[in-house]
């Protein structure tokens, strides 16, 4: 049964959700290998200047760009996730099914260890993210390009299969004859890490990321049609192979940004979803879009923390964070409960 | 006013043809049902008429337009489908359900205004579904979700609905709840409804015109009185085996086997254990009855022997001898406790004259109207309270009767 008064119990549900996300967003910039106690970190962001001194330094140059990252960085993660898994109807499905992150790896692959590098000897970061969302986003157009021929999303998850098989294997083939110490970069950065944001990489993650999120309310009511299916939903009037288009598109645009700046990051896309829809009891897409969205920058803010600070001043690649405290919750979540996905 | 017909429309997958040389129509505010066995193309041309599939030749036409040629969205308001495509409903109440049907009337961000959610009310209270509205879909029974579901076609406001074999996985209340459902919409909402059923009975009773879709054509269409009868029946389905009353709407095991008991009934006495008797093979005369009875409809129908008498008549001697004659060939007699009356007393004769003679004779009556039938004989009659009780008696009887009972069995 569901609560007698949904307005309110969403309005409780999105406030605490909010209300997290900024308590853990403040204990990003707080916590670390240099801790900042939590009053000089609010006194810090409300100067809004850049005093010279170190913990401003820190705040402004490190912590605050990586948690930004991480909060748009998995909330883009989480949207894509849960577009393909409406889209796909298939729970297991994430944003890199359709072979987005095998593309980005293998373009990354390519300039890294290939040696692609366009005769630059050290290799920069800017040449890695355009590498990743090129390799990105022509995966995508091959997506997409099938996308509106096909008679069912099935094949197209297949297809989608397929594409990022090839690219592995082609990234095997690379990685076989790579020089050892280009591998260890390389595997680390296909490990996924928020570390090294700059206000750069932020400024074109929320140009690109953020009006793509925004957007996704216009999915909204054809998305909720297209839970009853393909055929339900073409009698009530959608028009199925615009909103196919329209949602590859829109999920591989999201993935892409994320996988360009941070690597590829696993579980968000997959499990956030699933969290959001068991914290809000409801597959409304009005109210489980934007649940998902919060959750996911909720979640990853906490991930990039427990990484850097867990065996501080090591860091962990985030995709062991993400999946090794993810999973169990996602287990415990679905046992405790009766239905199935 | 023909709502939607079609015109030498063939419908099938590709180039592949499944049905051809449609040509029917649905009236305004009419039941327009396909009858046709599994496989004959019914979901095929449901679905074609629906918009969802495109045809392979021919037209249909909607409100004298080309149904191809109307756009998506204004399609959606003119026609609304419930199919058979499993929905799991994930965690949408069967309120949010009913609502999806509002699609084509709201807002670019599918907000509802208090109009539409009066309209989602509505159609729920006539689908008597409003208290399912609160709970999730998924946690409904079949029966509950199929009125969620018609209610969603009807919250799309169409002048037609599509449903593909909507009573399967019903139980029986909620086959006649659904229909009587689709009735009133046809009726009272003149909703013009275009159904596939498989109950040949429901179908007959509740639908205004009727197809018959088999071998790749359509065999028959018209009203039901027109078109049904046993041979369409049993062609249609191609079965042997049984019958199909044209006049009851019922269908029975048929029972040709030599007869071996005499069942003497009346008054819808006899049937359950004509019933009974056709279930255990054993072969079965009956009488004496009159031609109104409806025993006399259903003995017929399962092709036993009946002994007549013509209606209103007072048994004739003439029937009386012939049914005597019948009962010294049969090993057993079961009276079914008919009533005796005037027009029928003599069926009392025939009654003593199978104990005075002899036969093994089961009653169904109670021991006192037994004494009061059978007086210094009843001693001699077996009394037999229900199915059970006869099925037990048969079995220690095998001797008697041609035909295997199968023990236990009811």
């Amino acid at each position: 049964m569901k609560w007698k008064n949904d307005k309110l119990k969403f309005g409780i549900l999105f406030g605490s959700v909010v209300l997290l996300l900024f308590f853990s967003f403040l204990l990003n910039i707080a916590l670390g290998a240099v801790k900042i106690p939590l009053d000089d970190v609010v006194s810090i962001l409300c100067e809004w200047n850049r005093s010279s001194n170190d913990m401003s330094e820190i705040v402004w140059n490190i912590r605050f760009p990586r948690a930004v990252g991480a909060l748009f960085g998995g909330a883009a993660l989480a949207g894509a996730g849960i577009l393909l898994q409406i889209f796909f109807k298939n729970p297991i499905v994430e944003p890199f099914v359709l072979g987005v992150s095998s593309g980005s790896v293998l373009c990354v692959a390519l300039v890294t260890l290939g040696g692609f590098s366009i005769g630059l000897g050290a290799l920069s970061p800017f040449m890695v993210f355009i590498a990743a969302f090129a390799g990105a986003m022509v995966v995508t157009m091959i997506a997409v390009s099938f996308a509106g021929r096909v008679k069912s999303v099935v094949t197209l998850l297949v297809i989608g299969l397929m594409i990022g098989y090839i690219c592995s294997a082609v990234t095997n083939i690379l990685v076989a004859f790579a020089d050892k110490e280009e591998l260890h970069g390389f595997m680390m950065w296909t490990m996924g890490s928020f570390s090294g944001f700059t206000w750069n990489n932020i400024f074109i993650l929320i140009v690109v990321g953020v009006p793509i999120m925004i957007s996704m309310i216009f999915l909204v009511k054809p998305l909720n049609a297209f839970l009853m299916g393909e055929e339900y939903a073409k009698s009530m009037g959608v028009n199925i192979s615009v909103l196919r288009v329209f949602i590859v598109i829109i999920a591989s645009i999201l993935a892409a940004i994320v996988t360009a700046f941070a690597g590829p990051i696993a579980f968000i896309g997959l499990a956030v979803p699933h969290i959001a829809r068991l914290v809000f009891g409801t597959s409304d897409n009005k109210i489980l879009l934007p649940g998902t969205l919060l959750i996911g920058a909720l979640i990853t803010l906490l991930c990039d923390l427990v990484s850097r600070t867990i065996f501080s001043p090591a860091e962990l690649p985030i995709s062991a964070v993400t999946s090794f405290i993810g999973a169990p919750i996602v287990i415990c979540l679905i046992l405790k409960r009766r239905s199935s996905l | 006013m023909k709502q939607l017909y079609t015109e030498n429309l063939s419908v099938g997958y590709g180039k592949k043809k499944i049905v051809e040389n449609i040509n029917i129509a649905a009236y305004k505010g009419q039941i327009l049902c396909l009858l046709g066995p599994n496989g004959a193309g019914k979901t095929t041309i449901l679905r074609t008429i629906a918009g969802l599939l495109p045809s392979v030749d021919g037209a249909v036409y909607i409100d004298s337009k080309n149904l191809f040629e109307i756009p998506q969205k204004q399609l959606a308001k003119k026609l609304s489908v419930v199919l058979t495509s499993k929905f799991s409903g994930e965690l949408l109440t069967g309120f949010e359900v009913a609502a999806m049907g509002r699609y084509p009337h709201t807002d670019y961000l599918g907000r509802l205004t208090e109009n539409d959610r009066q309209k989602i009310k509505e159609a729920l209270l006539l689908v008597n579904a409003q208290n399912l509205s609160n709970r999730y879909f998924m946690e409904l029974s079949d029966g509950e979700k199929q009125k969620i579901l018609v209610a969603r076609a009807l919250v799309q406001e169409p002048e037609i609905i599509i449903l593909d074999e909507p009573t399967t996985h019903l139980d029986i209340r909620h086959r006649l709840e659904l229909l009587e459902i689709l009735k009133v919409l046809s009726k009272t909402k003149h909703i013009t409804i275009i159904l596939s059923l498989h109950e040949i009975d429901i179908a007959v009773k509740s639908c205004d015109t009727i197809v018959l879709v088999k071998g790749g054509q359509i065999v028959a269409n018209g009203s039901a009185d027109e078109i049904i009868n046993n041979e369409v029946i049993k062609d249609l389905y191609g079965f042997e085996s049984a019958n199909f009353n044209n006049l009851l709407g019922s269908i029975e095991i048929s029972n040709r086997i030599e007869p071996s008991v005499f069942v003497i009934g009346g008054g819808g006495s006899g049937i359950p254990i004509y019933r009974l008797l056709a279930r255990h093979g054993i072969g079965t005369a009956a009488g004496i009855i009159h031609e109104n009875d409806v025993d006399c409809e259903i003995a017929k129908t399962i092709g036993i022997d009946v002994f007549t008498e013509k209606p209103f008549e007072d048994i004739s001697d003439l029937s009386l001898n012939n049914a005597r004659i019948m009962i010294d060939r049969v090993g057993m007699v079961i009276d079914s406790g008919v009533e005796i009356g005037s027009l029928n007393r003599k069926n009392g004769d025939l009654l003593n004259y199978a104990v005075e003679s002899g036969k093994k004779v089961v009653s169904f009556r109670k021991d006192d109207d037994c004494r009061k039938q059978y007086r210094e004989n009843a001693d001699m009659v077996k009394l037999c309270g229900n199915s059970d009780e006869l099925i037990t008696i048969l079995n220690e009887n095998r001797g008697k009767i041609s035909g295997g009972v199968n023990h236990g069995a009811t």
